[in-house]
């Protein structure tokens, strides 16, 4: 086990950019999950890490020790891919051993070995099929038991669960947490799934066009968001973003204009307003309640048009001021659709962004 | 029950009113098929159990050319020479077809430019071919014994010496077929996922290793289709030895299809021909099922 070090990693391909001169330390025994949407570059640095793709600039360090200029191989580290990458022509036993194998061990000691890795993932009655015979859950064991095996430093893990049905994903999301706390490896995850990264990691690393948007642990990411980005794409659903217009600053208040919903006066950093330039209010869906609090609140007027009931929760998709507000609320509350809806937001869990999108005054 | 009874129903063939539509459009393919292929394979086998020649009456003589056969040791020749023929083609093409596929599977420079002249022989005129390769043997003239000449070594009858003109034959059909097999092989690499190549270096595989526990076995499929195809081809070889060598020097380069061809049209000897051509169709039939059946095996 061992911590990993980026510094000022770049990769191009050509003319175009993947990743953008990301430094980023990843502590030892950390679960540290990469995530971002489709090509924003989190595959990219994980095959970076891993050393299937050679830096076009920066340093990767693991442990104490540098290894940019090592080949795949010759880092102590072990990846799951997201199409498992199992060897079809050998069965789990072979899969499993093939890393032992190019380590030149005795057959002793790689039986051994293999037992204890497929005793971890609760294969041992299958070690003797192919990977054809077994489920997509078996075969993400199989791929994961071939990592244990090598006792690597760090795990690398691309989308590992993106081939499985929603059931099963879920059930291996707990495994891998488990199995992420028997081991007590660094772990390094891929993802474009928010609700993979907010459940699993220790650590989140947002990433957007080959650059880290912020790096913090998933409730400061849902709570604290740095910007519209990072605002828009932790949670579900994502948080409604309001245009509005700055039309005074009051020490450590921002007066806003908001059309639709008029002045709204909400604490920020007024360093990064000016009077007269735009702002963008962001208020999560789950924040928007039906009755009144007793803290200070917005007050809004929407009309449901599509309630979809969970059980667990209703989801409203509303009118307000010719946009579309989504709002969560608990429980099965009783709503018509395109009847209007009066509706509260706590001025405390609104999020203020300046107009290059960054946030000036973090919620709880 | 009415459910069971529809699944039932469903899994019937249907009848021939049903399908008559189906039957008609193949009628045309049917009747062609059986003309070219089955009436004439057919006769073959009736024609080998006949003395059935141009020099006398034709009489039923049942498995009287079989027998001779067995007892032929020109025949016996031929068919040690066509299993040479076939061992010494189908191994070395399979084998540089590989490593040709292997190496111009990569990001190589100039990939397709070779990937076409490694193919271009394929595409040539067997006959073009051979008359070309016929000049490259000429034992006084030609650039091999020119070049053996000017390195001070002695110069040697390729086509000409029954040690060397089997295999001067052999080198040409590898010239000619290895870029069939680098295709098939290309074909069979490209299927490969590249996740599997990174899983394996991620391992510690060498690029050793990965050739032979991963690149191989994953072709293996692709590896018996080729062998099949091969052997179906040079058991059956003629044209090259019919213009380069006629079967000679002293039977050395004689094949069964060549000797087939001699036994009927110079000796007239139709009868016997026949049951060479059926040994020899038993032969390859016997191939194809054994490599289907492997095939097969290793798909499941």
């Amino acid at each position: 086990m061992a911590e990993l070090q980026l510094q000022n990693v770049s990769k191009t391909y050509g003319t175009f950019e993947a990743v953008k001169d990301v430094s980023l330390a990843i502590e030892d025994g950390e679960f540290a999950v990469f995530v971002g949407p489709s090509g924003c570059g989190k595959s990219t640095l994980l095959r970076l890490i891993a050393g299937l793709d050679p830096v076009s600039a920066g340093t990767v360090a693991i442990g104490d020790k540098d290894m940019t200029a090592r080949q795949a191989g010759e880092r102590p580290v072990a990846m799951v891919f997201q199409s498992y990458a199992l060897y079809p022509h050998m069965s789990v036993f072979e899969n499993i051993a093939f890393p032992l194998q190019m380590e030149r061990r005795s057959k002793a000691d790689i039986r051994e070995q293999v037992a204890k890795a497929a005793a971890t993932v609760q294969l041992t009655t299958r070690l003797q099929d192919k990977p054809n015979k077994l489920s997509g859950g078996q075969r993400q064991r199989v791929a994961i038991a071939r990592a244990i095996v090598r006792k690597p430093e760090i795990f690398l893990m691309d989308e590992p669960l993106s081939n499985l049905d929603a059931a099963l994903r879920m059930e291996m999301r707990s495994e891998l947490t488990q199995l992420h706390k028997r081991l007590g490896s660094t772990m390094v995850y891929v993802t474009h799934d928010q609700l993979e990264a907010m459940t699993m990691a220790d650590r989140i690393v947002v990433l957007n066009a080959g650059k880290v948007e912020q790096v913090g642990k998933p409730m400061d990411l849902y709570h604290r968001p740095a910007n519209l980005f990072v605002a828009g794409f932790i949670g579900s659903p994502p948080m409604n973003f309001l245009a509005a217009k700055v039309t005074g600053l009051e020490g450590g208040t921002v007066l806003l204009e908001v059309p639709g919903v008029g002045q709204v006066a909400l604490p920020g950093d007024a360093s990064g307003f000016t009077v007269g330039g735009d702002a963008t209010i962001g208020i999560r869906p789950e924040a928007i309640a039906t009755a009144a609090p007793t803290e200070p609140a917005l007050s809004l007027s929407i009309t449901p048009r599509t309630v979809e009931r969970l059980g667990l929760h209703t989801i409203v998709y509303g009118e307000q001021g010719g946009r579309t507000l989504t709002a969560l609320f608990n429980g099965d509350p009783v709503i018509a659709a395109d009847a209007p809806l009066g509706v509260y937001v706590p001025l405390q869990q609104i999020h203020l962004f300046d107009a290059a999108g960054q946030a000036r005054g973090h919620r709880d | 029950m009415a459910l069971q009874s529809s699944t039932a129903l469903a899994r019937r063939p249907q009848s021939f009113t049903q399908n008559w539509s189906a039957y008609a459009f193949l009628t045309p393919a049917l009747i062609i098929l059986f003309l070219s292929l089955l009436l004439p394979a057919a006769a073959t086998v009736v024609m080998s159990l006949t003395d059935i020649s141009f020099l006398r009456p034709t009489n039923f003589v049942w498995f009287d050319n079989y027998i001779k056969l067995v007892s032929d040791s020109r025949f016996r020749q031929a068919v040690g020479n066509t299993a040479y023929y076939t061992v010494g083609v189908t191994l070395p093409t399979m084998a540089l077809g590989l490593l040709a596929a292997v190496a111009l599977n990569g990001k190589l420079r100039g990939r397709i430019v070779f990937r076409t002249i490694f193919y271009l022989p394929v595409l040539t005129s067997l006959i073009a071919a051979a008359v070309v390769w016929m000049y490259v043997y000429e034992p006084y003239s030609g650039p091999i014994n020119g070049t053996l000449t000017q390195l001070g070594l002695p110069p040697q009858p390729w086509l000409q010496s029954p040690n060397l003109a089997m295999t001067s034959l052999i080198v040409m059909a590898i010239w000619r077929d290895f870029g069939t097999a680098m295709i098939i092989y290309l074909a069979g690499l490209q299927d490969i996922p590249k996740d599997i190549y990174e899983a394996a270096r991620l391992d510690g595989a060498k690029t050793k290793d990965i050739f032979f526990r991963i690149t191989v076995p994953m072709l293996s499929n692709v590896t018996f289709y080729l062998m099949i195809i091969l052997i179906v081809q040079t058991f059956q070889v003629f044209g090259a030895i019919y213009v380069m060598t006629n079967g000679g020097p002293l039977g050395s380069t004689e094949t069964i299809v060549f000797q087939m061809y001699q036994t009927a049209f110079g000796y007239t000897e139709f009868g016997y021909a026949a049951a060479m051509s059926t040994v020899l169709f038993l032969a390859i039939l016997l191939f194809s099922i054994i490599g289907t059946k492997i095939m097969r095996r290793g798909e499941s």
